[in-house]
């Protein structure tokens, strides 16, 4: 059934630890460390170094566990995001509450990232499971979401402070990601997507008041996960109805969707685009869910007499049950320079994986 | 691993989207009786009329057929809930409405049948408001609450046949002067070993603030005042003061009060303000501006026409009591707890005190500063609105007091951080004193229970939508900002414009206009009587004597009873969801 594909998927590693399903992983963007965590209410920190000879095409990686945060939630931690800086990790947690966790840096223990992590700050508010939680790309906003419906905005202070912004009741059902746009303009965008089928996007107005000021709409099912592209000119969006939408900004603040992407059979749970290797495309969007199967799709922009680009996408690679017969929670591109073709996935036999995309031998 | 061990619902919840049920335990009345092991197991049947019936499981419904009570929830389960805020919404929706004013007015009893119950009506002033905001949007020339008072009065008493129709700012100054009484209380720590609470103190005429604290921030609850709020005092006015001078006991009387507030009905009906020996309730029923308007409506009562007895102030025959009517309170259109404070601050002070004012990311979040000469800070307080700016409180307050914020294992952790690291800075900034604490952005002119603007319809609200400057579109254009200037206009309404005074006036200016200060000396004269009245029955009170006059221990006891409440955290680790399977 192998198709010839472009690029085929490789597995770099196997990071086992987790006692239960692992939900998310989260590459620091400025220090060589992955986090995942887990319905056994830990995240675990893996270091991970390269070979440092850059001839070798196959520079192998390699992961060791840095250290284990038992993080006292209560329970599931569902989701983790690591602030720009990459020196603030913030976790959400089924027990409604959001952690923030940073390294001890007093400098009679020598400073520098050597100190253990611990909670700076517990974010209360939501009334029950807290999904997903994102660092906005200056750092200075922290948005959330819920089971409560509700979407919060965070405002980022000195001293692991946190200033509550806005309380978003816009969905209908269960919230299930929040997104930001990728370059901080005089607003950011935040985007977030739903049980109720629907994607909100909002922005704040003068006054700092959030709002949305507009809804996605063409989803059939659920709506797991969210990514804008990284030149943030689209959003992607992965659903229960087997489907990856792109919507494109047509206007300052109207989005339209432009690609319906079809290719798995189970519930899409998780998207990650990235800016791939090479030129001349728009980068490489990974996909993965209930089906087990990771797709890696090639998304490219097409001039038009129009004038207006008509968005292409392509399979380039494909890896079924990457996570044996379970769920794949998770699936993101590493952001590191020099990493484009590496991700990680995490699953609900509670393993957490490295794989890498290579150009496959003719 | 991931399906060893206990499967969790909860944990499941990612996939499943349960509606926030309701997880009231249902008490079973009849004790179940003991059988004998092995004995047939008993089931329920539902029989045509609703009834829930017990029956063996063999099939035999004809005998030994026990009727079992009906599970009934009422709203006081509701509030002793940590479940839902919004579906008890539902349930007061149905008992406290307009149609329930209506059925009691029609199945009352003409005098003097022993079983009549004397209506009476109280209006807040943010309605009164809310309905002169509506009615000058739609007529040339702009009513004022005053007219809107003498209008709602005359439908009240010659359509619905109420007898008696207040408004409730003389409620409210009695509940700002015992607010001030329980301030001074605690600033100088008197009761301390009472186990009489810190400072900040923070409002509690808000019942959404008061419930959302009681069921998810109980480390909140010493810092709420336990002054009643406005309501409750005016239900403590009609039913025991007033009550006896017209010689009818509390439960002679039926009590509706018109609120700008849904939550305002939640309040109403807490067990604290319940009489428990006449078996009724100072505020027997709430209904919001909104179902006012309705029942006007209803009735074919056109507001917008003038009465006669508007022009002129309202005759003696109506208000024998001489009770002030429509006092200002100047400050906040939410109740001015905060100015009130500070003007009573500035007045008793013996050298000129400053009042300064900084608003913080928006109008809802003011904080306020009075300082002596020498510039230190005597007073911190601050006005939030809103749910957004109440997140931010709490976390403030419980981080200055010392508190844990929190339920989660993970917040200990936090916390013994915090301690380790708050060095000097933190003692730079004096916390607050006081905040005046309100649920609704806008605070109660903006309350859930207040008429909306009618959109599109004689360009009420779209007209006034900012332009932003960027040119920002908004797609569905909203619903918000509309909200926002029609939350404007009734505020101006408020206050009694236009023109608009300055509804935070200048701090300098806290003299009010001569027949201001008349009425409120008035007000304050009338506030010690009744005091005295009804704690220290036959004994008259002093000629200087003030609000904060101390009347002995049993009288300052029967004080405490009538005028202060109390609050009880709401359990909320019965989570339905956290069941193991």
């Amino acid at each position: 059934m192998e198709e010839d594909l472009p690029y085929n998927v490789q597995l770099v590693t196997q990071l086992e630890g987790h006692d239960d399903r692992a939900w998310h992983v989260a590459w620091n963007p400025a220090r060589p460390i992955l986090a995942s965590c887990s319905a056994d209410k830990t995240v675990r920190l893996y270091n991970y170094r390269s070979t440092t000879d850059p001839d070798t095409a196959t520079a192998p990686l390699e992961f060791s566990l840095n250290t284990t945060i038992p993080t006292g939630h209560a329970k599931t931690v569902r989701a983790v995001a690591w602030s720009p800086s990459g020196k603030t990790l913030a976790t959400a947690s089924f027990d409604s509450n959001i952690g923030i966790w940073a390294q001890d840096e007093d400098d009679e223990e020598g400073g520098g990232p050597q100190g253990e992590w611990e909670c700076m700050s517990l974010l209360e508010g939501h009334e029950t499971e807290c999904k997903s939680i994102a660092y906005s790309s200056s750092g200075t906003l922290l948005a959330s979401c819920s089971r409560d419906k509700t979407v919060w905005v965070w405002e980022v202070h000195p001293d692991s402070d946190f200033e509550c912004m806005g309380v978003l009741m816009e969905h209908t059902q269960d919230v299930k990601c929040v997104a930001w746009h990728p370059h901080e303009e005089v607003r950011s965008i935040l985007a977030s997507a739903s049980y109720d089928d629907t994607i909100k996007l909002y922005v704040d107005d003068p006054s700092e008041d959030w709002f949305c000021f507009t809804t996605l709409t063409g989803h059939t099912s659920t709506v797991w996960s969210l990514v804008f592209s990284p030149d943030g000119r689209y959003l992607a969006s992965g659903s229960d109805d087997l489907t990856i939408r792109i919507w494109e900004r047509v206007q300052e603040h109207r989005w339209e969707c432009v690609s319906v992407l079809e290719g798995h059979d189970r519930s899409i749970y998780s998207v990650s685009w990235s800016r791939g290797k090479g030129e001349g495309h728009l980068g490489w969007l990974a996909s993965t869910g209930g089906d087990g199967l990771i797709l890696v799709w090639k998304i490219s922009a097409v001039p038009t007499e129009s004038g207006r680009d008509k968005l292409s996408h392509k399979i380039i690679s494909r890896f079924p049950a990457a996570h044996g017969v379970s769920d794949v929670n998770s699936i993101v591109w590493c952001p590191r320079q020099g990493m484009e073709d590496v991700f990680a996935t995490a699953g609900d036999d509670g393993a957490v994986k490295v794989w890498k995309i290579a150009q496959s031998s003719t | 691993m991931a399906f060893s061990g206990a499967l969790t619902l909860t944990d499941l919840n990612d996939f499943i989207t349960p509606s926030q049920a309701c997880i009231k335990p249902v008490e079973q009345s009849n004790p179940a009786p003991v059988h004998d092991p092995g004995a047939a197991l008993t089931q329920i049947q539902v029989d045509s009329t609703g009834s829930y019936y017990e029956v063996s499981a063999v099939g035999r419904t004809d005998v030994d057929a026990k009727k079992l009570q009906t599970a009934e929830i009422s709203l006081n389960d509701c509030l002793a809930c940590s479940g839902c805020i919004t579906s008890a919404e539902s349930v007061l929706i149905t008992l406290q409405s307009h149609t329930e004013v209506l059925n009691f007015l029609e199945s009352n009893p003409i005098l003097p049948a022993a079983a009549h119950r004397t209506p009476v009506l109280s209006i807040a002033p943010q309605s009164l408001a809310s309905l002169a905001a509506a009615l000058s949007s739609s007529s040339a020339r702009p009513v004022g609450p005053a007219e809107v008072l003498a209008r709602v009065r005359a439908f009240a008493i010659r359509v619905l046949g109420f007898e008696h129709v207040f408004d409730t700012t003389f409620a409210r100054h009695i509940a700002l002067l015992e607010h001030a009484r329980e301030f001074s209380e605690r600033r100088s720590g008197k009761g301390k070993e009472k186990g009489v609470a810190p400072l900040p103190m923070l409002a509690s005429a808000c019942p959404g603030w008061v419930c959302y604290a009681e069921k998810t921030h109980a480390e909140m609850l010493p810092f709420i005042s336990a002054a009643k709020s406005p309501q409750q005092v005016m239900g403590t006015l009609v039913k025991e003061w007033m009550g006896a001078k017209w010689g009818r006991t509390p439960d002679q009387i039926y009590h509706v009060t018109v609120m700008p507030c849904y939550d305002k009905k939640l309040e109403a009906s807490r067990e604290d303000f319940c009489n428990d020996t006449y078996a009724t309730r100072d505020v027997d029923c709430v209904i919001t501006t909104g179902e006012l308007d309705l029942l006007m409506r209803e009735k074919g009562w056109d507001l917008s026409a003038p009465i006669p007895e508007e022009l002129s102030p309202p005759s003696p025959s109506l208000n024998p009591l001489a009770i002030p009517e429509l006092l200002a309170h100047p400050g906040s259109s939410s109740g001015s707890y905060l100015h009130s404070l500070i003007a009573a601050l500035v007045a008793s002070s013996q050298t000129p005190l400053t009042h300064t004012v900084r608003t913080l990311r928006n109008s809802d979040y003011e904080e306020h500063t009075v300082m002596d000469e020498s510039g230190a800070t005597v007073f911190r307080g601050a006005r939030c609105y809103g749910f957004r700016n109440l997140q931010n409180l709490v976390r403030k307050v419980g981080r200055e007091a010392g508190l844990q914020v929190g339920r989660g294992a993970a917040g200990r952790v936090g916390a013994l951080r915090r301690a380790r690291k708050a060095g000097p800075e933190s003692e730079q900034e004096k916390g607050y004193d006081y905040v005046e604490v309100m649920a609704c952005p806008g605070g109660c002119v903006n309350g859930g229970g207040q008429l909306r603007p009618m959109l599109g319809q004689e360009g009420a609200a779209l007209e006034s939508l900012p332009a932003t400057e960027d040119g920002l579109e908004v797609q569905a254009p909203s619903a918000k900002w509309g909200d926002r200037a029609w939350t404007k206009k009734v505020e101006e309404a408020y206050w009694g414009a236009p023109p608009t005074p300055p509804p935070t006036p200048p701090p300098e200016v806290i003299g009010l206009e001569e027949r201001e200060e008349e009425k409120r000396r008035r007000a304050d004269r009338l506030a010690v009587e009744l005091l005295y009245e009804m704690c220290s029955p036959g004994q008259d009170p002093p000629g200087d004597a003030a609000w904060d006059v101390h009347m002995g221990e049993r009288a300052d006891e029967m004080r405490r009873r009538l005028f202060r409440t109390q609050y009880r955290a709401v359990e909320g680790e019965v989570v339905g969801l956290a069941v193991k399977w």
